[in-house]
C-alpha cells in the first residue's frame, strides 16, 4: 500500500463517505425512534398478521416484531441499508479504479515507482476503509439511539452487532466485485451499469424467490440470501457460515481484480 | 538508455505498431515524429509499462519496460499526451500528491520550476486551461530530476514565450546528461531540441536519423509574392520547384538548397515572403510518398 495515495483517495472521498455514514445513522436513529409509538399501538401485530404470508417474507417481516432489534433489522436493514450501501459501493468502486483508467489520470499514479498490484490494493484497502466507516457509525448508531431513544424494551445488543457484521461482510463481497469490474474495464459508465445490474439481479431474485414459492430456489442463487436481518436479529440462524463464506467471496473477488489490474494492457 | 527491439503490438481492429527498432543512448535528446494515429502513443505506453507487446521488447537502462515497469519509473518522468490529473485537488496538491508517491523529498527544483513556468499551483485543477495543465504536467515530469523523461507532445497548448522556456528546461536536463524522447507531429516543435529523430507512419519506422540531415530533407512552401504577374509567370522557367502561381504570386518548395531559392529570386523585385504552415507529410513528402502501400 502507498501511504501518499491513500491518505489522497481518502480525503477525495471523505465528503461521500461522511455523507453516507451520516444518512445512514440518522435513518437508523429516525426507524429507532418511531419504534415505541408503533410497538405501543394496539393491533399492529394483528395487522401484520392479516397480511399475505409472502408478502411479509418478502420484507423479513413475518411472525411480527418482539423486539427493538427485529424491528429495525425489518425495517432499516432488510431495505434502505441495503440501498445505501449498495449505492455507496457501486459508486465509489468505479470511481477509484475505471474512472481514472478512461479519463487517463491512471497514468500519472502508474508514472511513480510504485507497482499496479500495490497501487490496486491501495484503492481496494480505500474502498473497504470507507466501507468500515459506513458500517461502524451505522453500528454505533443503533447501539447509542436503542440506549438513548427506548426505555426498558428488550434489546439484543449481541445479535444487533451481527446483523451489521454479516451486512458489512454483504457489501464487503458487493464491493468485491464492483471494483472487479472497475479494475476490468476501461470504461466508467460500463463498469458501474455492469456491477449495478449484477446488484439489481441479485436482489430481485431474492425478493421474487422469497414471495414465490414456484421460483424459491432463485434464493439459493441471490447474494442477498446470505443477509437476513431478521432471522440474525432474532437470532434463529448461525452467523458463522455466512460469515466465512461471505469473508472468503470477497476477499477472492478482491484479490481477482487485483491480479486482474495488474496484468491487463490499460489504455492509457 | 532506451532500446526497441522489434517491439510489435498488433490490436484487434489491426492497426498497431510493428517491429519498432531504434536505441537512445544516454544524454541523448531523441524525436518521435509521425501524423496523428501513427503509433507514437502506442509506443510510448509500452515504454511506460502500461501495455504488453505481443513480440518484441523495450528496455530502458537494461530493464524490461514490461516487467520491471515499477522499477523502472524511480529513473522516468513522464508527461502523457493527453493531460488528465485527478478530480479534487489543485495543482499544488497534485504535484504532492505525485511527489509523495515517488517518495520525493527535495522540493527546490520543483519550485524553481514553478516559477519559471509562471503558474499559480492553487488553482482547481478543474479550472485549469490547457496550456496551465500542461505546464503541471511538465513540473511533474521533471521536478525529481529523472535521468530519462518521456514527453508525449510536450509544446501542445504552449504559448510561443513558454515553449521557449521549456526548451531552456530542458536543455539544461540534457547539460546534465538526461536523456529524452520526444513526440511530437510537427518538425520545427522538435528540431530546435532533438538530436536525433524517429520517423513512424502506420505504425512502422520509415527512418531514423539525425536532425540535420532531416533538415536538409525537408520540403517547405514558400509564398512568394511579385511585384507583376510577369514575373510570377517566369519563374516557372527557373530551376526551381515552383509549385503553383496565381496571380502576382508563387508557391515555390525548396528542399535544402535554400541557397539556390535566394540566388534565383534575386533576380526578381519580391514583396513579400510567406512560409506555408505544413504537416509532416508535407514536409517529408519524399518519406511518406516512398514507403506508401502499393494499394
Amino acid at each position: 500500500m502507498n501511504m501518499t495515495l491513500y491518505a489522497k483517495m481518502l480525503k477525495v472521498h471523505a465528503k461521500s463517505i461522511s455523507s453516507y455514514a451520516i444518512g445512514s445513522a440518522l435513518y437508523l436513529l429516525l426507524i429507532i425512534g418511531i419504534y415505541p409509538s408503533i410497538a405501543d399501538a394496539p393491533g399492529l401485530n394483528d395487522l401484520m398478521e392479516s397480511m399475505p404470508e409472502s408478502f411479509l417474507a418478502a420484507f423479513g417481516m413475518e411472525g411480527g416484531f418482539q423486539h427493538v432489534s427485529d424491528f429495525i433489522a425489518g425495517e432499516y436493514y432488510g431495505l434502505l441499508y441495503v440501498v445505501i450501501l449498495s449505492i455507496f459501493c457501486l459508486m465509489t468502486a468505479s470511481q477509484l479504479m475505471a474512472r481514472h483508467i478512461d479519463r487517463g489520470s491512471m497514468a500519472y499514479i502508474l508514472a511513480t515507482p510504485n507497482s499496479r498490484k500495490k497501487i490496486a490494493i491501495t484503492q481496494a484497502i480505500v474502498l473497504i476503509t470507507g466501507l468500515l466507516i459506513i458500517g461502524i457509525t451505522t453500528a454505533l448508531a443503533g447501539v447509542i439511539g436503542t440506549e438513548v431513544l427506548i426505555e426498558d424494551k428488550p434489546f439484543e445488543a449481541m445479535t444487533f452487532l451481527n446483523v451489521n457484521l454479516v451486512g458489512i461482510l454483504l457489501f464487503y463481497v458487493i464491493s468485491g466485485y464492483s471494483f472487479l469490474f472497475s479494475s476490468l474495464l476501461n470504461d466508467e459508465r460500463q463498469a458501474l451499469g455492469l456491477s449495478g445490474l449484477l446488484t439489481i439481479v441479485f436482489y430481485g431474485m431474492d425478493l421474487i424467490g422469497k414471495m414465490s414459492d414456484k421460483f424459491d430456489w432463485m434464493v439459493h442463487l441471490s447474494l442477498f440470501s446470505t443477509f437476513r436481518p431478521v432471522e440474525i436479529a432474532r437470532g434463529t440462524v448461525d452467523v458463522w457460515p455466512m460469515i466465512t463464506f461471505l469473508f472468503l467471496l470477497g476477499t477472492v473477488l478482491y484479490g481477482v481484480a487485483i491480479l486482474v489490474f495488474s496484468k491487463r494492457d490499460l489504455p492509457l | 538508455m532506451i532500446e526497441l527491439n522489434g517491439l510489435t503490438k498488433k490490436f484487434s481492429n489491426g492497426k498497431g505498431i510493428f517491429d519498432v527498432t531504434f536505441s537512445i543512448p544516454k544524454g541523448e535528446v531523441f524525436g518521435f515524429l509521425g501524423p496523428n494515429g501513427a503509433g507514437k502513443s502506442t509506443t510510448i505506453r509500452h515504454l511506460m509499462g502500461f501495455i504488453k507487446p505481443s513480440k518484441g521488447k523495450a528496455t530502458i537502462d537494461g530493464m524490461d519496460t514490461w516487467k520491471d515497469a515499477a522499477k523502472i519509473q524511480e529513473k522516468i518522468g513522464y508527461l502523457p499526451g493527453e493531460i488528465s490529473f485527478l478530480d479534487g485537488m489543485n495543482g499544488m496538491a497534485f504535484l504532492n500528491l505525485v511527489g509523495g508517491m515517488r517518495g520525493m523529498k527535495q522540493t527546490s527544483y520543483r519550485d524553481e520550476l514553478i516559477h519559471r513556468l509562471q503558474f499559480d499551483v492553487k488553482t482547481p485543477i478543474r479550472k485549469m486551461s490547457k496550456g496551465m495543465k500542461q505546464k503541471v504536467g511538465i513540473v511533474a515530469a521533471f521536478m525529481h530530476e529523472p535521468e530519462v523523461i518521456i514527453l508525449d507532445e510536450p509544446t501542445s497548448g504552449l504559448d510561443p514565450l513558454m515553449q521557449r522556456i521549456f526548451i531552456e528546461i530542458v536543455m539544461e536536463q540534457k547539460e546534465k546528461g538526461t536523456t529524452f524522447l520526444m513526440s511530437s507531429h510537427s518538425f520545427s516543435e522538435i528540431e530546435r531540441t532533438c538530436d536525433r529523430a524517429a520517423i513512424i507512419k502506420d505504425g512502422k519506422i520509415v527512418v531514423v536519423e539525425n536532425i540535420h540531415d532531416l533538415q536538409q530533407k525537408q520540403r517547405r512552401l514558400f509564398d512568394v509574392t511579385f511585384a507583376s504577374e510577369e514575373e510570377a509567370k517566369r519563374i516557372k522557367q527557373s530551376p526551381l520547384d515552383v509549385v503553383s502561381t496565381t496571380d502576382n504570386r508563387a508557391e515555390i518548395a525548396v528542399q535544402g538548397d535554400y541557397n539556390q531559392f535566394i540566388r534565383a529570386l534575386g533576380d526578381y523585385q519580391v514583396r513579400n515572403i510567406d512560409i506555408h504552415e505544413q504537416n509532416l507529410e508535407e514536409v517529408f513528402l519524399n518519406y511518406y510518398n516512398k514507403e506508401a502501400d502499393p494499394s
